[in-house]
């Protein structure tokens, strides 16, 4: 009980001195003087502690609309329009009427066929008879209010038709609430209630200290409390920045590049044909606007032209094509981060050197929950003179254990345009099970020697949205670029 | 990469040996960069990773590679052609429009489903995968005893000749089969442009084919009552029609097939086609043990080698390997360093973790818009990540501004995702758009990538980061948003000067614009209800958006 007591909000013992073993809500109102919206709050709060309970019956009454009252007064339109013809015939021009009320009274009547319509409108026998009778409407208007529960046959026809009607009647519903105390409430009552408990702790209380020897009304711990949502960073942004941090902590350096590439940095430094057919339509976006971009300094393309068209001199035999500068200068939509490398690589690099990038890349495909259109892609290179393959299985190794948290690995022999040897790397997640984790390969010289870079360059690209969604624990790819706000607002703080 | 389908029965045929899925798939397959994609009773579908490899795309192809896997067949696998009197002429006339052809008999074949299966398998992915879709490489197949020797490949005028095309009853001239026969709608884009087309001619003048479009009905039909067949490639490149052939002849071979050389005259010069003359190549030690990684002795180099059908010749400092004739993936030694380390096993290798000591950094101006981008959560901001594809309709028409330049997408998948965007808020838009029935009020942000037009730039554009954020509330005002925006300006320690500005996605005079040493950076303001209509939105909104990549500029 103290309990009980100590935790009353003000408003619940505002309103306990009024309070009577069973009583209605109107009449507590009526007493305590107070907003509707806090009696009612703070019988709420009561009926929670079980203090109380509160009953609420519903009342429907018919009374008269607005026009109802009007017709209550002068008469119902039909009764004016037949008494008015009774006295002679009249075209609809000559009745004395609002426009709105003509329609319905000639309507009426027509239905009880106490008029004739022709070019003139005439009463009949009928109506003569009528109009000497009280109607059922009036009659009906004239006993309100009532219950609809009350209704007799002819009574329940009739207020039929008049709902139908305008605004002659409406129904009221009254609510009666009635609050009976339990005998917990009861035994509230007989108890004094202390009515020197803080409330809050002001400003005011704590510079004077008023608040010493006193004490403060308790909570209900329990109570809902509004939903709040704080702003966070992106899931899948915190996710990307915390592989930045282990690949940095690995000693790698950040590279960026245009998200609008000319082909030549896309697909030419990279030795990739011009008739290669990863260059199509189809796998590839190309672009209506703008189309053609610049080559950059001429020793540079003539190099890789020459690579491409007879090996130049990395001891290669080249494709044996003739290539073609305005393919290399259309511009394309970034479609591998390799392109990023390609880019670093002809601005030039320190030996040894250790890059990376996450960047945006663009593809051809269909947006669904297993695919994306444009998508971040983790590439990078590294070159030393101490590099291998086994060196680069070494690295790949690494990355598995250190980024995927990869228990063991297994590698596979794989084809890239660009490496020579390619290599494509799985590894065994803890609970993903094996999972095709990237691919990499040596640079071949076609690439590096054109660009002057003496030592191996081991080039590599990690494949890390499967393992995003893992730890987003999504199924839907989609959801690395949410569009649900709903998502987003979740609370995860792992 | 072409997915073939095999015949795990008609694979062990092939080899001699029994081979399971299990099996292939341990070990096998990754000498051959195959995958399985699919199996369906015997029969496997496999993905083939090497595009570069042509004679590794059928049944008896796969069976050749992984031979030395299983059995103790070693080395160059030897194939001969006997010569025939078979002459092609040709004539100069195909020189502008597809100057090559190669061309060999095969006889004594018996063909049966499977193997005919196989060959029009191999002939579809060499002509569309290596032959990028016939346009480099075309193949012909032929009833051999059907063809009057000698033939003649020329070139003829589009209606100056008539011929029955394949699968057809009728005559047509060359330029109807363009416009009518299925093969000759989907391929006129080869000829296209061209006065005269290619054709292969007997000693009648009777049409045998129209490469690469389609060959002749009386000519074409192979089936399973044909005795030797009649193979021709043409193509804009000698060496890889030269190839294309050898491909198919080595497979038909391994069938049991007897090849029979055919006479090319090209009027200066003639050759024998198909020549199965090994290439060579030589290769460093020292290069090999460099990229390797491993120290292996001339006798294991040797093995290593033979087991992927190499012969190995001489030896000093340098290795001459030779390698098949319908090998074409080989432009450099690194190419049979790969081979080495295949043929070693990837697997077996001891990987070193590599010792290299570098300085791992982030780009500074990432560091600047990662500190940008915390600074918003504390207002209570969602950040958002947005593609940056998106279309005319939202950038500019739902924003209520006038349609600038932007980079526009030529093959775009939906006309939903056929630009690039220049600017962060119409993503924003959309986003509350997408999301009316979550709770009020929403806030969110997002720095990222956006790309202008700038025609003096190398790739005629430039890739630049904006920042933007949006307010959607009742009580979503001007003063919410210019607060945030002024905590973040005064932040960056930069004089700034803030002036009225008529924006046409903002209600005027509730817009203004933000300039740093003259240069706008931002604009702030409430945006007009003309676009919150356009968006279904029944919130008033209020943003500003910021060019995150001119601050720094400005601030270095």
């Amino acid at each position: 009980m103290q309990d009980i007591i100590q935790g009353l909000h003000p408003l619940e013992r505002k309103i306990i001195p009024f309070l009577k073993n069973t009583m209605l809500f109107q009449e507590l109102l009526e007493q305590t003087k107070m907003q509707e919206a806090e009696v009612m709050r703070a019988l709420q709060w009561m009926e929670n502690k079980e203090l109380l309970k509160i009953k609420t019956e519903t009342k429907e009454t018919i009374t008269f609309g607005d026009l109802g009252k009007k017709y209550s007064r002068e008469g119902l339109p039909e009764r004016r329009l037949l008494e008015q013809l009774k006295k002679k015939t009249l075209t609809i021009q000559e009745i004395k009427l609002e426009d709105a009320e003509k329609n319905i009274a000639i309507g009426e009547l027509k239905k009880k066929a106490a008029i004739s319509l022709g070019k003139e409108i005439e009463i009949t026998e009928q109506g003569k008879k009528l109009l000497e009778k009280e109607f059922p409407e009036e009659k009906f208007l004239k006993s309100l209010p009532k219950e609809p529960k009350s209704l007799s046959e002819e009574e329940k026809r009739t207020f039929e038709s008049l709902k139908k009607r305008k605004d002659i009647i409406q129904i009221n519903i009254e609510k009666t609430r009635t609050i009976t105390l339990t005998e917990l409430g009861k035994k509230l009552l007989k108890e004094k209630i202390d009515v020197n408990l803080l409330e809050t702790l002001s400003h005011d209380l704590l510079k004077t200290g008023k608040w010493q020897g006193k004490k403060f009304r308790k909570y209900d711990v329990k109570i809902n409390v509004p939903k709040i949502y704080g702003g966070r960073r992106q899931p899948y942004m915190e996710f990307l920045n915390k592989i930045k941090v282990q690949l940095v902590q690995l000693g790698f350096k950040e590279m960026s590049g245009p998200l609008i590439e000319t082909e030549f940095y896309n697909f030419d430094v990279l030795f990739q044909p011009q008739d290669h057919p990863a260059r199509t339509w189809t796998d590839t976006y190309h672009l209506k606007y703008p189309t053609q971009g610049k080559l950059p300094n001429d020793l540079v393309v003539n190099r890789v032209k020459n690579v491409h068209q007879d090996g130049g001199r990395t001891g290669s035999t080249g494709w044996g094509y003739k290539w073609d500068p305005k393919i290399a200068m259309q511009l394309m939509p970034r479609a591998h981060a390799t392109a990023v490398s390609a880019r670093q690589m002809v601005k030039g690099i320190e030996n040894p050197c250790k890059y990376f990038t996450i960047s945006r890349v663009y593809r051809p495909d269909v947006l669904d929950a297993t695919h994306l259109i444009e998508f971040n892609q983790l590439d990078g290179f590294v070159t030393d003179k101490s590099i291998s393959f086994r060196t680069l299985l070494g690295m790949l190794k690494l990355f598995a254990i250190e980024i995927a948290g990869a228990e063991e690995v297994k590698f596979f022999a794989d084809y890239y345009p660009f490496t020579e040897p390619s290599v494509q790397i799985s590894a065994k997640h803890p609970q993903l099970g094996w999972v095709e984790l990237g691919g990499a390969g040596i640079f071949r010289p076609e690439i590096t020697e054109t660009l002057n870079i003496e030592t191996p360059v081991m080039a590599w690209g990690l494949g890390i949205d499967r393992l995003a969604m893992f730890k987003l624990g999504i199924k839907d790819i989609r959801y690395l670029f949410s569009q649900d706000l709903k998502w987003l607002r979740e609370p995860r703080i792992v | 990469m072409p997915t073939i389908d095999i015949s795990l029965k008609d694979l062990s045929k092939l080899i001699g040996k029994e081979i399971t899925r299990e099996n292939l798939e341990a070990e096998a397959l990754l000498w051959v960069k195959g995958e399985i994609d699919g199996e369906e009773g015997d029969l496997l579908k496999i993905d083939c990773k090497e595009s570069n490899r042509p004679d590794l795309w059928s049944t008896e192809g796969m069976a050749r590679a992984l031979a030395p896997f299983y059995t103790k067949e070693r080395g160059i696998r030897k194939y001969t052609s006997e010569f025939s009197d078979l002459y092609i002429h040709v004539d100069r006339s195909v020189d502008e429009v597809r100057p090559f052809i190669t061309a060999a008999v095969i006889s004594d074949i018996t063909i049966t489903e499977e193997l005919l299966k196989q060959l029009i398998q191999l002939q579809e992915k060499v002509s569309m995968t290596f032959g990028r879709k016939r346009k480099t490489v075309g193949l012909g197949i032929y009833d051999y005893d059907k063809i009057s020797a000698p033939l003649t490949y020329k070139a003829c005028k589009p209606t100056e000749i008539k011929y029955v095309p394949l699968g057809c009853t009728k005559e047509m001239t060359l330029k109807e089969v363009l416009e009518k026969h299925p093969k000759g709608i989907e391929y006129a884009h080869l000829l296209k442009g061209y006065e005269r087309y290619p054709v292969i001619i007997d000693k009648n003048n009777v049409v045998a084919s129209m490469p690469p479009i389609t060959n002749s009905e009386t000519t074409g039909k192979v089936t399973e009552k044909t005795k030797n067949l009649f193979l021709e490639v043409t193509g804009t490149n000698l060496e890889d029609c030269k190839v294309a052939l050898n491909v198919m002849a080595c497979a038909l071979a391994d069938r049991g097939g007897k090849i029979h050389s055919v006479t090319i005259d090209y009027g200066k010069q003639k050759i024998v086609t198909p020549d199965f003359t090994p290439k060579k190549i030589k290769v460093k030690f020292e290069d090999i043990e460099k990229i390797t990684g491993l120290k292996l002795t001339l006798k294991e180099l040797k093995e290593l080698l033979e087991r992927f059908c190499y012969d190995v010749k001489k030896a000093k400092d340098r290795i001459e390997v030779e390698y098949p004739s319908f090998r074409q993936d080989i432009l450099h030694p690194v190419d049979v360093i790969e081979d080495i380390l295949i043929s070693y096993g990837f697997n077996t290798i001891k990987p070193i973790i590599p010792d290299i000591s570098t300085r791992g950094e982030l780009l500074e101006s990432e560091l600047f818009c990662e500190s940008l981008r915390n600074v918003l959560p504390g207002f209570g901001a969602q950040e958002l990540l947005n593609f940056t594809l998106t279309n005319k309709e939202v950038l500019f028409k739902k924003m209520n501004s006038k349609e600038e330049n932007c980079v526009e997408i030529a093959n775009p998948v939906s006309s939903k995702w056929s630009c690039i965007r220049n600017t962060i808020l119409p993503s924003l838009m959309e986003f509350f758009e997408n999301n009316q029935t979550q709770e009020y009020p929403q806030q969110i942000y997002e720095l990222g990538e956006c790309v202008i037009i700038d025609e003096k730039a190398e790739t005629r554009t430039q890739t630049i980061k904006h920042l933007a954020w949006a307010l959607a509330e009742k009580e979503a005002n001007f003063t919410k948003a210019k607060q945030i925006l002024e905590y973040i300006l005064k932040g960056l320690n930069m004089e700034y000067e803030i002036e009225a500005e008529e924006h046409e996605s903002f209600i005027s005079g509730r817009c203004a614009g933000v300039s740093i040493k003259g240069t706008k950076i931002a604009f702030v303001g409430e945006i007009h209800p003309q676009v919150l209509k356009n968006f279904s939105l029944e919130f008033p909104v209020c943003a500003f958006e910021l060019n995150v990549s001119e601050i720094y500029k400005l601030k270095e």
